[in-house]
């Protein structure tokens, strides 16, 4: 089932895609698209290296359930409102391969 | 170089540092948080370092001298941990001023050294470009080299230096492993004879027209070019640090153990703290005894003994206390762990419209609300930060305590509620906690709707692995934390006490001194009587009032005066007796309710007017907390 989707999404254009990083679920690697966020509070994601095109790994969920991402070796904690502020597309096989 | 001084923390005549202009190099260090650079910083510098403030804004500046084998010595400037130079939190802004030279009376540094955690370098290598923009000359250090190794990652750092066009090392700053590469590079920096070029530091490049997002892509693809063609191998994730954070950052454990960090930061402020306060305490009572009776009866004895060794004594005894929270908040940041605590406190801090950096404030704020402000500017939105600050002064914090003890011990009676552990008593000091926990909650709730409103910021922490922390580098954190509250001691207090001592002390009667009555200080009593008559206070405890706005521990010097009572720990039992009769027990639960929440504490309204740049929120600050406290005091006084 999980192949199905990805071939679904790696044909699909690359636009904005509607997935978000809040409903990727937990050890998933994904690549950021685009980040759906007002310039001042998109500037600390993008110095910590969160840029569209890096890989983000949702590695653990916070006592409340926010969640807690891998980010280039880095470890950093979203809220939530945040996560669903960051437009993501699942990695191909063949990309999850390289 | 005195106005290098001027607003700081440190005597300006001390000879260790900065002894004339350009007399040594001047080199700055700068990388993001938790990369090492602070244990670096004390590697170099050891006992020759100093906290200060910069001009204008309360940002400590931590400056120090490094010696060099051969006589040679540069001096360094630690600058705060920062991800990138946007200037939205006052760390970036200090950080992007030093480096461009626009510090008053702080010349532009000579040379840098760029740390970062080689364990993340791709992403602690963002911070490389717009600093080597600069053309300052760079030294990169990749710290915590080991740790890289040891976990199976590889860098060919030769290829990185050419790469980058900059000079580069390996460290590990808490083995030493690499520190003489780092005073060789210190050695070769000569002093600039010339005034430095116009410098700019911004995120996004000057003169190129990109936007943000463009200019922060273009960066990371030089980045991770850069990082390719030197091999980068990425290390493991650290297992140690993943099995911890599955406990820290559980859904069960991760809150129970927050919760038993508080309760122990708590535990070891009130009962471990005590010993030592009693011996601190026994100290400056016997100190004082020896001057007393060394020296003459005379004004100036009574001067020394009634005016300084008890006003300025009854605030040293709350050094151990600070020093002991200092301690734990230093294992708790250097440990990783405070990063995790302001995760899970991020929720519960949203909901009253503050966010999780604000815990370690609010904490602080337990002990003395000044360092608690300072710690506040971590919080890198403007408008949480100015939140966070403006309610911190509602923590319980440890001046409170005297009057507290005082009050509850004269009129709650000790009777038992739950069990023999559990009485009337300690219901009470907790009832007055919690009310101003409920105080703080509610007004940043208020102020997020009213004057701060804005939409919700975000929320970004890094999680850095957990380390074992340097005990050299807390304890030289614990060295000058001594040393910046024993001047707020000798000047502050000190200034005080001798001015209520003077104002006892005249008009002159043919006999001396006047009775407390006459004295300027009782005729300004009489003044305020009317005011503070509602609730149920005579003028006696209306100077006891007055006096505790410069400190709110002082009125309990005060009204010990102020009753004949000559040494207030000897006798207190008759100022208890004093206060039985001048005051009922609705009054009395009044003036406890008015301690939480007014804002009787002089140095926490200059602290609060330097960190905001104005007089704006110290006075409504000020303003709203005397009128809650005046209302709470009068409703206490008509429930009870």
């Amino acid at each position: 089932m999980e192949i199905t989707e990805q071939n679904i999404r790696s044909s699909a254009p690359l636009d904005s895609g509607d997935l978000r990083l809040g409903e990727i679920p937990l050890q998933q690697t994904v690549e950021l698209v685009h980040i759906d966020l007002p310039a001042d509070q998109a500037e600390p994601l993008l110095e910590r290296g969160v840029l569209p095109g890096c890989r983000i790994c949702p590695v653990r969920s916070s006592p409340s359930g926010d969640p807690i991402i891998s980010v280039d070796g880095s470890l950093l904690a979203l809220r939530r409102e945040t996560a669903d502020c960051l437009c993501v597309r699942l990695l191909t096989a063949l990309q999850d391969v390289s | 170089m005195d106005e290098f001084y001027r607003e700081g923390e440190v005597n300006p005549s001390s000879s260790i540092l900065l002894e004339g202009p350009g007399d040594a190099p001047l080199v700055a260090m700068i990388g993001p948080p938790n990369s090492g650079k602070t244990t670096l910083f004390n590697r170099l510098t050891g006992l020759r370092q100093k906290v200060a403030n910069y001009p204008g804004v309360t940002v400590e500046k931590h400056v120090g001298r490094a010696h060099l084998p051969g006589d040679e010595f540069v001096d360094l400037v630690d600058l705060p941990g920062v991800h990138g130079f946007s200037a939205r939190s006052l760390d970036e802004q200090i950080t992007r001023d030093v480096l461009e030279g626009k510090i008053e009376g702080l010349r532009a540094p000579d040379a840098l050294v760029l740390i970062v955690d080689s364990t993340r370098i791709e992403s602690q290598l963002m911070l490389v470009e717009p600093v080597l923009e600069l053309e300052i000359p760079t030294l990169l250090v990749l710290n915590m080299w080991d740790e890289l190794e040891e976990r199976g990652g590889y860098l060919d750092d030769k290829v990185l230096g050419e790469q980058l066009g900059v000079e580069i090392t390996r460290t590990n700053a808490r083995s030493g492993l690499g520190v003489q590469e780092v005073q060789g590079f210190l050695a070769s920096v000569s002093p600039q004879q010339v005034t430095a070029p116009e410098r700019n530091l911004t995120n996004v490049p000057q003169g190129v027209a990109l936007p943000m997002m463009d200019a922060f892509t273009a960066r990371r693809q030089h980045v991770r070019r850069v990082v390719e063609a030197a091999g980068f191998g990425p290390p493991r994730p650290s297992g140690a640090s993943e099995r911890l954070d599955a406990i820290a950052l559980h859904k069960l454990w991760g809150p129970l153990l927050f919760l038993a960090v508080v309760i122990m930061v708590f535990q070891s402020i009130f009962t471990w703290a005590v010993p030592l306060m009693d011996g601190v305490e026994l100290l400056i009572a016997s100190s004082g005894e020896w001057i007393a009776a060394t020296l003459a009866d005379s004004w100036f004895r009574s001067l020394l003994i009634d005016g300084v060794w008890a006003g300025v004594g009854s605030v040293i005894v709350f050094l151990p206390q600070i020093l002991i929270l200092f301690l734990f908040l230093g294992v708790l940041e250097d440990s990783g762990y405070m990063a995790r605590a302001a995760v899970i406190a991020d929720r519960m801090m949203y909901r009253v419209g503050l966010q999780g950096r604000a815990f370690l404030p609010l904490l602080s704020g337990y002990a003395c609300a000044i360092p608690a402000i300072l710690a506040a500017r971590t919080v890198d939105d403007e408008r949480d930060r100015i939140a966070t600050i403006f309610v911190t002064p509602f923590m319980t914090c440890s001046a409170r305590l005297p009057v507290y003890a005082l009050l509850i011990a004269a009129f709650i009676p000790q009777r038992p509620i739950v069990g023999p552990f559990f009485g009337q008593q300690a219901a009470v000091l907790l009832g007055l906690y919690g009310l101003g926990i409920v105080a703080a909650v509610g007004t940043a709730f208020l102020l997020k709707r009213t004057l701060l409103k804005a939409s919700p910021g975000s929320f970004l922490m890094e999680l850095p692995p957990y380390r074992i922390p340097s005990f050299r580098s807390i304890g030289l954190r614990l060295i000058d934390r001594s040393k910046i509250f024993l001047r707020r001691a000798g000047t502050i207090i000190f200034a005080v006490t001798l001015v209520l001592w003077v104002l006892t002390q005249f008009p002159r009667t043919e006999a001396g001194p006047p009775p407390i009555d006459d004295s300027a200080l009782g005729q300004m009593g009489q003044v305020i009587e009317p005011v503070i008559e509602p609730l149920g206070y005579d003028w006696r405890i209306g100077v006891g009032l007055l006096t505790s706005l410069a400190a709110r521990e002082v009125i309990v010097g005060s009204l010990g005066t102020i009753y004949g009572v000559e040494d207030d720990s000897e006798d207190s039992i008759v100022l208890q007796e004093a206060l039985q009769r001048d005051l009922t027990v609705g009054s009395a639960i009044g003036l406890l309710v008015f301690f939480v929440f007014a804002l009787q504490c002089m140095s926490t309204v200059a602290v609060m007017r330097r960190e905001t740049a104005g007089w704006k929120w110290p006075l409504l600050q000020f303003t709203y907390m005397l009128t809650l406290a005046y209302v709470g005091a009068f409703i206490a006084v008509r429930i009870f």
